[in-house]
């Protein structure tokens, strides 16, 4: 970085922060491009989170006007109706998110980025999806790879009482210091395409049984063409029709994706406030530990079920990532 | 619908999946790094969301409106709770903004439970929340006992412990010594520093309290005054030195104020002149901020995952599903991500959450013999301290229109204040001189009458 030191200004506003991961990890932060497409609750809570921190800029992407539904969770969004009254999700939370902290430049993006070219997503140093269909999950990840520039890529879903995040750094280097040492690491991170194509039977056997619930559901909502979080209980004979496809072509025994489970996926779509801010929560620490350059980040898959208070790392790679 | 299954079939398959000990340790499976919240099993009841009722009727008290205490009020308003409160003494700085989101550079200088009260109902309909600007000492006890929940959002062990001894004083135990459960109020306590956290469920006579798990703290650092005075080896004693030994030699009299820059410039500068002399680096300006004001350093998502963790406890507890839930949670997101679950056990002596501080009394004793008493007594060690009886003032050291109010009361026998009941709960409010540290503090006592008829020798009952 170009050594600038921080302003009197943001050394008075991060300094029980900076007392955590220092100026030079402040500096990185603040010089930082976040891109952030869906905006629902956990994703509400991810931004406050980074907005707060201190990164560079924020771009929000989410053309879909507010409902109800989303002032329910999304605490970014004042409920007065002049407030929000045909504006979309992005430009409200744009508006709520400027006042957490002057210092960030916090903009609206409008469009299908998955439809934007590559260049477009080289501004940025980390890109955080939600609420998007399989496809453009994949497309939109491809098309940071193919950058010379490492960008940071994200997923984070949260239905009901569930989440799961994914996290890809690509080929990510770092150092810790561990006593008077410091110690060099390196972690090599699949694409999400190549990660969801390790075979399940390949996987170890206690595996997340969300892992390979959220991966049903994923592919009913891709072969029906709906849009992410759109199913009802009506859906059911469907999904474990689709389960027991896919568990015979993986090998995998039906029992390892619960009717139950699947079940809570369909109807319980709605976000639950509580796991938004654990999710945001962890989500906003992931993303300031790969900025900042600092501390062991995640790999590469995060699940979280509020009904048993379970929250699992899950390392699903295959063979072939590793070089 | 949330009708649970039979309590005691929950209790055992909870007794079964809190074995999370054996799964989350130190020695964990590198490959999985297991998060646990709290266990508990649901049945038949598949959702998180309140009935109606509980929304309307649940009141719940946030104490803090800091850190914690602003994401606290979010989540609760967000989940449903429609009767909150909130109570902070502070007023909100600059160095607050980079967590307590709902604060803004305008508002430097405000309370921070009417500011965040205020944000939270602009920004969730339906939920009502009353803000208290003041210390949690100016309340009554019964204020206290208004809430179905507290829930903490606090910074320091003093405070937890007063709010603790404040929520242990309502238990009543029945005459089999058993606690009584209407009398529980359950409290649910999160902390942070850094990138770690802790959040914990206290239920009064079922898990232990505060008090009970003291010996969790580490023993505050201080350091010895000889190693100020002669031999400092690190930064913070060349600090310590200056604002502890060195302020008084120059400036006798006059007292430090942490927040007066120029005093702390002072001590800074002479900071640095006694580590030039021992060779010693590392004393920087932030330093000797963070030593002298004990700075927690803070950040946003620590607080924001403890915060929800609890707002989770909350809303299983005002949901009714986990009476026998005992839980502390500890969180440390710099190495990875990874907690604990540790299942801690009541201290059957307690002083604050147990049965009272046994005490045995003639009849002719008075009000304010015993008072003098407490102070001595070295299970209490208690000055000034106020008397009540069953909600009433016996005695009350302030303010002067409540002292001169209560102060014949001095010279009667407890025995008759206490409507010569043979053995009774009193709560004692005072100042607790323990280990050369004074603090606020709430005791329950137990006073036995000898003597009377009926009471053959001293046994351990304690209800009316």
């Amino acid at each position: 970085m170009d050594g600038e030191e921080l302003t009197e200004q943001e050394t008075a506003l991060y300094d029980r922060q900076i007392r955590v991961w220092g100026a030079d990890a402040q500096r990185r932060l603040s010089k930082s491009h976040i891109l952030i497409c869906g905006m629902k609750g956990t994703v509400a809570e991810f931004c406050k989170n980074i907005v707060l921190a201190g990164v560079g800029s924020v771009t929000l992407v989410d053309d879909r006007i507010v409902t109800d539904e989303s002032l329910s969770v999304n605490f970014l969004i004042l409920p007065h109706e002049n407030h929000y009254n045909g504006k979309t999700l992005a430009e409200v939370c744009c508006d709520s998110l400027k006042e957490f902290n002057h210092m960030v430049h916090v903009a609206v993006e409008t469009g299908d980025i998955s439809t934007f070219g590559v260049e477009f997503f080289e501004k940025f140093d980390a890109v955080i999806i939600s609420c998007c269909s399989l496809g453009k999950k994949k497309l939109i990840n491809q098309k940071c790879r193919k950058l010379s520039k490492r960008v940071a890529f994200y997923t984070v879903e949260c239905r009901g009482s569930c989440g799961e995040m994914f996290v890809d750094l690509l080929d990510y280097k770092y150092s810790k210091k561990k006593l008077e040492e410091t110690i060099e690491c390196q972690i090599e991170y699949p694409s999400f395409e190549e990660a969801i194509s390790v075979p399940w039977r390949a996987l170890p056997r206690r595996v997340s049984k969300l892992y390979f619930a959220m991966r049903v559901i994923e592919q009913f909502e891709d072969v029906e063409g709906r849009n992410p979080g759109e199913t009802t209980i009506a859906d059911l004979p469907g999904v474990l029709k689709l389960r027991k496809e896919l568990c015979e072509t993986n090998s995998l025994d039906e029992s390892q994706i619960p009717d139950a489970l699947l079940e809570r996926l369909l109807t319980d779509t709605r976000e639950f406030p509580p796991v938004c801010a654990i999710i945001g929560g962890i989500l906003g620490q992931e993303v300031i530990k790969a900025i900042s350059g600092k501390g062991d980040p995640l790999k590469n898959f995060f699940f979280f079920d509020a009904m048993d208070g379970k929250g699992l790392i899950e390392d699903i790679s295959g063979p072939s990532t590793r070089s | 619908m949330a009708d649970a299954a039979p309590p005691s079939k929950s209790r055992d398959l909870d007794k079964l999946l809190l074995r999370p000990g054996n799964l989350v340790g130190p020695t964990f499976d590198p490959g999985v790094q297991v998060f646990f919240l709290s266990v508990l099993i649901f049945e038949g009841f598949g959702y998180f969301q309140l009935r109606d009722d509980l929304q309307e009727y649940a009141r719940v008290l946030v104490v803090g409106a800091g850190g914690l205490g602003c994401e606290l009020l979010k989540d609760l308003a967000l989940s449903g709770f429609k009767n909150l409160e909130v109570i902070d003494m502070d007023r909100i700085e600059v160095t607050n903004l980079n967590r307590q989101f709902l604060f803004r550079l305008e508002d430097v200088g405000k309370p921070k439970a009417e500011v965040a009260a205020k944000r939270v109902m602009e920004r969730v309909s339906g939920v009502n929340i009353v803000p208290h600007f003041c210390r949690i000492e100016d309340k009554d006890i019964e204020f206290y006992n208004d809430f179905n929940i507290i829930a903490l959002g606090l910074d320091s062990i003093e405070a937890r412990s007063y709010i603790n001894a404040v929520a242990c004083s309502f238990l009543e135990y029945d005459s089999d010594d058993n606690p009584r459960e209407e009398t529980m109020k359950p409290m649910v306590d999160g902390g942070t520093e850094g990138f770690k956290g802790h959040a914990r469920v206290i239920v009064p006579g079922v898990t232990p309290c505060f008090e009970c798990t003291i010996w969790l703290f580490p023993p505050q650092v201080k350091f010895p005054l000889c190693t100020l005075a002669e031999t400092p080896r690190n930064a913070a004693h060349c600090i310590e030195y200056a604002h502890l030994i060195k302020w008084d030699e120059v400036h006798s009299g006059q007292a430090f104020d942490p927040d007066n820059p120029d005093h702390m410039k002072w001590v800074y500068d002479e900071a640095v002149k006694r580590a030039e002399l021992f060779g010693i680096p590392g004393v920087t300006y932030s330093l000797t901020q963070g030593v002298v004001k004990n700075i927690i350093p803070a950040i946003a998502s620590t607080n924001a995952i403890i915060s929800a963790a609890c707002t989770l406890e909350t809303l299983k507890i005002a949901s009714g599903c986990s009476k026998t839930l005992s839980n502390y949670l500890t969180y440390n997101g710099v190495e990875g991500l990874h907690t604990k679950v540790t299942e801690f056990v009541k201290d059957k002596d307690c002083l604050v959450c147990g049965p009272g501080v046994l005490i045995e009394l003639d009849t002719t004793v008075t009000l304010k013999k015993f008072i003098d008493m407490l102070e001595e007594d070295p299970r209490v060690l208690m000055t000034k301290a106020s008397i009540t009886y069953h909600g009433k003032n016996l005695y009350m050291q302030a303010p002067p229109v409540l002292e001169e109010m209560t102060r014949s009361n001095l010279e009667l026998p407890l025995y008759d204040l206490m409507d010569k009941i043979p053995k009774d709960v009193l709560h004692a409010t005072g100042t607790i001189n323990k280990d050369d540290k004074k603090s606020s503090g709430l005791r329950k006592l137990r006073v036995v009458f000898k003597g009377i008829d009926g009471v053959a020798d001293m046994d351990m009952a304690g209800g009316a």
